[in-house]
């Protein structure tokens, strides 16, 4: 393992390409740019059923850091309800700790709904301390800190 | 003779019934939700919110005028 604690996140953070030593955690940014993770935000979307008032339903789920190739991942969570999902509990990934997190908004904003974090969203990712990603009909929204409370270090689940 | 205070022409219980009625036209189940309900100067202000503390997402939310029963301000969060 290359890191032993805390970092510095004024430095330039590795973005998750393979190859080397993470020096911080990504930020939301680097997170959204990120190919696997776009992927995986796009596939839950899909997975949302969106379009289908019926049955639409958030996803949504946890992205990980590799703390020795900066490798990031993303682990799906069990499917949420029409309004609501429970994404407190990442599974522990050998040699990782979580950086962010994931969810769908898919109820339309044509019919009135609020596309960005709830109050809810805001509280608990604030406690989660890492970024989470949302995703509506309008767009990409950020809710959380920019980057992981305290860098890499803390242990493999979100940060003390 | 000391003035009455000013009693809502649209009791709580009707504000409620009126909040849940547009709730029910967008939200598929509010089992999981507690309501809040507090009478302001512009109004009833009724919150669904997430009963458990740990879950993202987010309930509806109102502003019911307390003399008309009109919804003058709603907001649906997720």
């Amino acid at each position: 393992m290359c890191l032993s604690g805390g970092d510095d996140p004024k430095k330039p953070s590795a973005t998750g390409a393979a190859g080397g030593c993470p020096s911080s955690a990504p930020t939301a940014a680097q997170l959204q740019n990120d190919p696997g993770v776009k992927k995986e935000l796009q596939d839950a979307w899909n997975d949302s059923d969106p379009a289908d008032p019926a049955k639409r339903h958030e996803e949504g789920g946890w992205i990980y850091m590799d703390t020795t190739t900066g490798a990031i991942t993303t682990q799906r969570a069990p499917a949420g309800a029409q309004a609501s999902l429970d994404l407190s509990t990442p599974p522990e990934k050998e040699g990782s700790v979580v950086v962010g997190k994931y969810h769908t908004h898919p109820n339309p904003t044509s019919e009135g709904w609020d596309p960005g974090p709830s109050g809810a969203d805001t509280r608990v990712d604030a406690l989660h301390g890492v970024p989470d990603l949302i995703v509506a009909d309008d767009g990409n929204h950020t809710s959380g800190p920019d980057s992981r409370r305290g860098g890499l270090g803390g242990g493999p689940g979100y940060p003390p | 003779m000391a003035d009455e205070p000013n009693q809502p022409r649209i009791p709580s219980d009707r504000a409620l019934g009126i909040a849940r009625a547009d709730a029910e036209s967008a939200y598929r189940n509010l089992s999981g939700y507690r309501i809040a309900i507090v009478l302001e100067k512009d109004g009833w202000h009724i919150d669904y919110e997430l009963k458990d503390p740990n879950l993202q997402g987010g309930g509806p939310h109102y502003v019911i005028d307390a003399e008309s029963g009109e919804i003058v301000h709603k907001k649906y969060s997720q």
